[in-house]
């Protein structure tokens, strides 16, 4: 197998040229059916049980996803009730319902409120809040006076202070919300206003985010390939042995993304980082390669056998890295996150496709080098890299290592536990809006809007009421009474007996019960029609359970345990509009601010508030049938944190007032599912990494037939995994979605180095039989390409650094401390364990020290 | 009543009319009288099912009584409601004005209440159907100004244009008004954009004590999606209602001998 593709390579160049570039052609043709996807929600299956119940609660209570506009007027007296800003804000709110993909309907806005209130002593009035915009400030003002007395606009669409209003948006998809928060935002400009325009929410934040991540590969994953380039560049001085390297990185990416696109999977945020992810490491082994060649080729000596000899020679430590990398990688997909496992599988899918390419494409490239260029490689990169300030630094840290081996274990294990502690510290927590940086104008928004507003992040707390048992019993009487209607009326109601399910059970069995009666001459007909039509009343006003004032009552407890858990702007629910209703009813007194005390009295309330211009606004918080009633949430602060005090404190609240038989209660919401997700990736990762870090601790064992030098293997990522999360830990970042990823990164680049740190070491330890020699040797050219390729990834990625979006200046910045920090424990830290346990930890190998039985038995 | 509802009336002698009208005008005063006016009074039994656009379903069931004040004048409705059972005698009464706003007033049993409900904007729903309360009560013909577009075979149409365009929320409405009946038989709503969001359809008309009346109509909305069917039935016209049947005394206590079906 190796053979064959060595001889391949170096007998058919052209053959190997022309297979990588119609495969880089055709993968690279199939980008074009790029789709972008950066719904969250996407991060759970579609199967996922409370992504199910989110689209369930979207459906029954008719939710769209919302772009949500603010307007900050912070000169006034009379803040946003003037006659200017109220304008503006009429007429964006008009505008914005002629956008096409706007759900006209459920627009929220003061120009499209309802408003019920008092017209002199006995008379309720039903109105426009603001049907034309106010053209005097007594107007204005009058406005800023019935909205105080709206619980369910105060705070929602004016905010406590006066200073702002806002307009909530729903619209048809997700995929609109960039191109219609970007025609809002033309529409603020061209209002001539003095007020501040902001526009937010989630799935603008989402969209957005789409949308500047599609620009930030086009430009920062070329700009970070450039950047490694160059750095390689500098330190090997020839153009010509970094080009190759160059042009594998290149291929590995185009295959393994357009593959990818190829195979139908959308471009998620995750997806997005892997030519970031796979450049580093495709580009490592072949400047392993190349730089061995160099080192190798002698003008008298043929390229072809030179690099056939080297490439035989570094195949399987190489294949080892990249197994293990890959495995890393492949851990992923025990996480139960899909856009966490395409990344992992494509990932660890380049890894072995960068490795298949190196060993073709480098002996290729090499054996096609004019013998003048063969010359100047050998030449130019053997003086450039044994005396430069990094070679002499090595040295010397190779001798410092070896000298203060205790010292330096011990400074490592103290390392450790501080790092550990730092581990305990970590704050499990993301938000997608903070995915900007905190001065992109949603950000801004953001923080402007929830400043002023009881908040932008939605959550629904549902509560379900059923009743089977009920159900049934009305059923099994109704049919009793049937044996004594005449026909065709029986057989009809029979059938609508077998429909408990439809919204309309009980309407349809006394509309036909009540036509029947009318119809029938039978004595006994009617006697039995008449006590089932006062069966069905009686069953149908018992299921409308969300009518009952005790309910009503039930529910105000959940909103007000809500309110008091600190971290919930704003709760709006039933009996917000009941009490509203029913105040205004009785003159518009605040001593009515009350739940009625009768079903029937509740059901009148709710037939007034359904008179009014908006009727279908009740159907967000309550089903037609009055089975289900959903709390809405507003949230200041979209932190899966908070949501998850939220979700505690229902939690306690619910453990002292358990909720009455026959109710569920679940949430929903954007905001709750992103707690979902997180949560499932926190425990999926930690099994990924389990899982990664067991399996590649074989991989070690079995390439170096010894369980203490795969115990040594493992040492620099678990020095490295540790330290990098301690540090996440006390400087205090959260642990979010790009953070979690890191640690399968983490993985497959310090095994790397420790794979080539021992196998090196190991080789030397044979052929010179001593600690000594091997400890110098091994800083020259082995340590060197280590750190020459942890400097060129940590340094080759800070042009993410320039990134408007977080997650990839996370990335970028991590990066560099894993490549410095698994860079320092495989040079330090290896050095300082062998040079007080080396002759343990290799036995046979070392030709002075008594071999251990158990090493003398592997070797 | 309902814009083409219970009391659709012609004289016979409508049917020797021969000749085309052309007389816009004229046109929406016959359909006025066809649909609101017919016999001097009369009564209804109304079943509406308000369905949303997925179908989720409410139903309302009420009688109404209607005595013109005067043909083509002022009059007075009473609605008495009795599914369901938990909103059973809800009242509305209202007073028809031509020449100032109508009187409205509300009697809502479980809250054991009476209140007037302002004159103000009467195209709010009527009790969360896609029917509005003017559409109870009929829209003056003197709000809108009339052209006649087209005489089909069977209809006249008609566009009308709002006078006042702010107390509406249509900019404009087209009807199709029967040749022979003067029942609009479908009417359109547009919007400021343009874009139809509403319409009535008549479903079903029947010949009751001579006038032409609709016995199934419905309202459906283009843009939320949905709508309300409504069934007129247990018709009768010309009973003799008198003046005190629809006074503030028939809230608390309806009238039953006229709400109760007469078994005919």
């Amino acid at each position: 197998m190796k053979n064959s593709i060595i001889r391949l390579a170096t007998e058919k160049p052209r053959v190997v040229y022309a297979i990588v570039l119609s495969l880089v052609l055709v993968t690279a043709a199939l980008m074009i059916r790029l789709e972008i996807d950066t719904d969250p929600e996407n991060m759970l299956p579609p199967d996922q049980s409370d992504r199910v119940f989110h689209n369930q609660v979207e459906d029954r209570f008719v939710l769209h996803d919302a772009i949500v506009v603010g307007i900050v007027n912070r000169n006034h007296d009379e803040g946003i009730f003037n006659v200017d800003t109220l304008t503006s804000l009429h007429a964006l709110s008009e505008s914005i319902l002629n956008i096409e993909g706007v759900i006209e309907p459920d627009l929220m806005s003061l120009a499209v409120a309802d408003n019920i209130g008092q017209e002199g002593p006995g008379t309720i009035r039903f109105e426009w809040m603001m049907r034309d915009a106010p053209t005097t400030a007594a107007q204005a003002e009058s406005i800023r006076d019935k909205v105080s007395r709206l619980p369910l606009l105060k705070d929602t669409l004016v905010s406590g202070d006066g200073r702002a209003a806002a307009i909530y948006v729903p619209i048809e998809s997700k995929d609109l919300s960039y191109p219609i928060s970007q025609e809002i935002l033309a529409l603020t400009e061209s209002l001539q206003s003095n007020d501040e325009f902001h526009v937010t929410g989630l799935p603008v934040a989402e969209d957005t985010f789409g949308h500047d991540m599609f620009v930030q590969m086009g430009i920062s994953a070329p700009l970070a390939g450039l950047m490694i380039f160059l750095l390689m560049l500098y330190f090997f001085r020839s153009a010509l042995l970094v080009i190759a390297p160059m042009l594998v990185a290149m291929a590995t990416v185009i295959v393994s993304m357009g593959l990818l696109i190829g195979f139908g999977f959308t471009v998620h945020i995750m997806s997005s980082m892997i030519p970031i992810f796979l450049m580093p490491i495709a580009v490592v082994d072949s400047v392993h390669i190349m730089s061995e060649f160099a080192d190798r080729y002698r003008p008298d000596k043929d390229a072809k056998a030179v690099i056939s000899e080297v490439v035989g020679h570094l195949y399987t430590p190489m294949l080892f890295t990249s197994l293990t990398s890959a495995v890393g990688f492949l851990s992923l997909l025990l996480t139960p996150i899909p856009p966490v496992q395409i990344f992992g599988a494509f990932v660890a899918f380049g890894i072995l496709l960068a490795f298949l390419l190196t060993i073709l494409l480098i002996p290729a490239y090499i054996v096609r080098l004019s013998p003048g260029a063969l010359e100047r490689l050998a030449s130019e990169s053997k003086t450039a890299h044994t005396e430069t300030p990094l070679a002499r630094m090595l040295r010397r840290l190779g001798r410092f290592s070896m000298r203060r081996g205790k010292l330096i274990t011990g400074v490592a294990v103290l390392f450790i536990a501080v790092s550990i502690a730092g581990i305990s510290r970590i704050e499990i927590n993301d938000n997608p809006v903070r995915w900007f940086k905190a001065s992109h104008p949603i950000r801004v928004a953001d923080t402007v809007l929830n400043e002023h507003f009881a908040g932008t992040y939605d959550a629904f707390f549902v509560l379900t009421h059923s009743d089977t048992k009920a159900t049934e019993g009305f059923i099994s009487e109704a049919q009793a009474l049937l044996a004594d209607i005449e026909e065709p009326y029986a057989s009809t109601l029979a059938e609508q007996l077998g429909n408990s399910s439809d919204s309309d059970f009980y309407g349809a069995i006394i509309a036909t019960a009540d036509d029947a009666l009318f119809e029938t001459g039978d004595d006994n007909s009617m006697a039995a029609l008449e006590s089932l039509i006062a069966l069905a009343e009686d069953a149908q006003s018992a299921s409308r359970y969300f009518q009952r004032p005790d309910v009503l009552a039930e529910i105000e407890g959940i909103q007000a345990a809500l309110d008091a858990s600190g971290y919930v702007g704003k709760t709006n629910a039933l009996p917000d509009v009941v009490k509203v209703v029913n105040r205004e009813l009785r003159g518009g007194d605040e001593a009515h601010y009350d739940i009625p005390g009768s079903v029937p009295a509740v059901a009148q309330t709710l037939l007034q508030y359904q008179s009014s211009h908006r009727p279908q606004d009740l159907w967000h918080m309550v089903t037609p049938d009055y089975t289900s009633t959903a709390i809405w949430l507003q949230l200041k602060s979209g932190d899966n944190q908070d949501m998850s005090n939220v979700i505690a404190a229902m939690d306690d609240h619910l453990a002292k007032h358990p909720l009455p038989a026959g109710v569920e209660a679940r949430w929903a919401g954007k905001t709750f599912i992103n707690v979902v997700w997180q949560d499932a990736m926190v425990k999926g990762m930690l099994i990924s990494l389990v899982g990664a870090f067991g399996a590649v601790f074989l991989m070690m064992t079995l390439l170096f037939r010894s369980v203490r030098l795969g115990l040594l293997a493992m040492v620099p990522l678990s020095v490295t995994i540790l330290g990098v999360y301690g540090l996440i830990g006390w400087i205090g970042k959260d642990y979010d979605m790009p953070i979690a990823v890191l640690s399968s990164l983490t993985l497959g680049l310090s095994v790397d180095f420790a794979i080539h740190f021992i196998e090196r070491t190991r080789a030397l330890l044979r052929s010179t039989g001593s600690f000594e020699t091997t400890s110098q040797q091994i800083f020259e050219e082995p340590a060197r390409a280590i750190a020459r390729n942890a400097i060129v990834i940590a340094i080759g990625f800070t042009p993410l650094f320039f990134a408007p979006l977080v997650p990839y200046i996370t990335v970028g910045a991590f990066m560099a401390a894993i490549m410095a920090l698994s860079g320092a424990t495989t040079l330090v830290l290896l050095p300082a364990l062998l040079s007080w346990a080396g002759g343990w930890l290799f036995g046979g190998d070392v030709g002075r020290s008594a071999p251990s039985p158990d090493a003398a038995a592997t070797a | 009543m309902f814009r083409a509802i219970i009391l659709a009336t012609l004289l016979t002698a409508a049917h020797a009319i021969a000749s085309d009208m052309t007389d816009a005008d004229a046109i929406v005063e016959r359909a006025n009288l066809a649909s609101y006016y017919a016999g001097a009074d009369g009564r209804s039994e109304v079943r509406m099912l308000i369905a949303d656009a997925q179908g989720r379903k409410q139903r309302r069931q009420f009688t109404v009584l209607r005595r013109d004040v005067e043909e083509g004048g002022g009059q007075q409705f009473l609605v008495v409601f009795s599914q369901p059972s938990d909103v059973r005698n809800t009242v509305f009464l209202v007073h028809k004005h031509l020449d100032r706003d109508d009187d409205r007033w509300l009697y809502l049993p479980g809250l054991d209440l009476v209140k007037r409900i302002s004159a103000g904007d009467k195209r709010t729903s009527f009790v969360g159907a896609h029917y509005f309360y003017e559409d109870v009560s009929g829209r003056r013909p003197s709000d809108d100004t009339h052209e006649l577009m087209e005489t089909t075979d069977e209809y006249y149409v008609l566009k009308h244009v709002p006078l006042d365009a702010s107390s509406v929320e249509f900019a404009s409405y087209t009807t199709w008004i029967h040749r022979e009946t003067f029942i609009p038989m479908k009417i359109e709503y547009l919007n400021d954009a343009g874009k139809l969001y509403r319409s009535v359809e008549v479903l079903k008309v029947e010949d009751i004590d001579g006038h032409a009346t609709v016995t199934r109509s419905r309202v459906s909305d283009h843009i939320g999606g949905g709508q309300t069917d409504m069934q007129f039935r247990f018709i009768s016209y010309d009973l003799g209602l008198s003046d005190d049947v629809f006074t503030e005394r028939s809230l608390r206590s309806p009238p039953r001998n006229w709400l109760e079906r007469s078994s005919e």
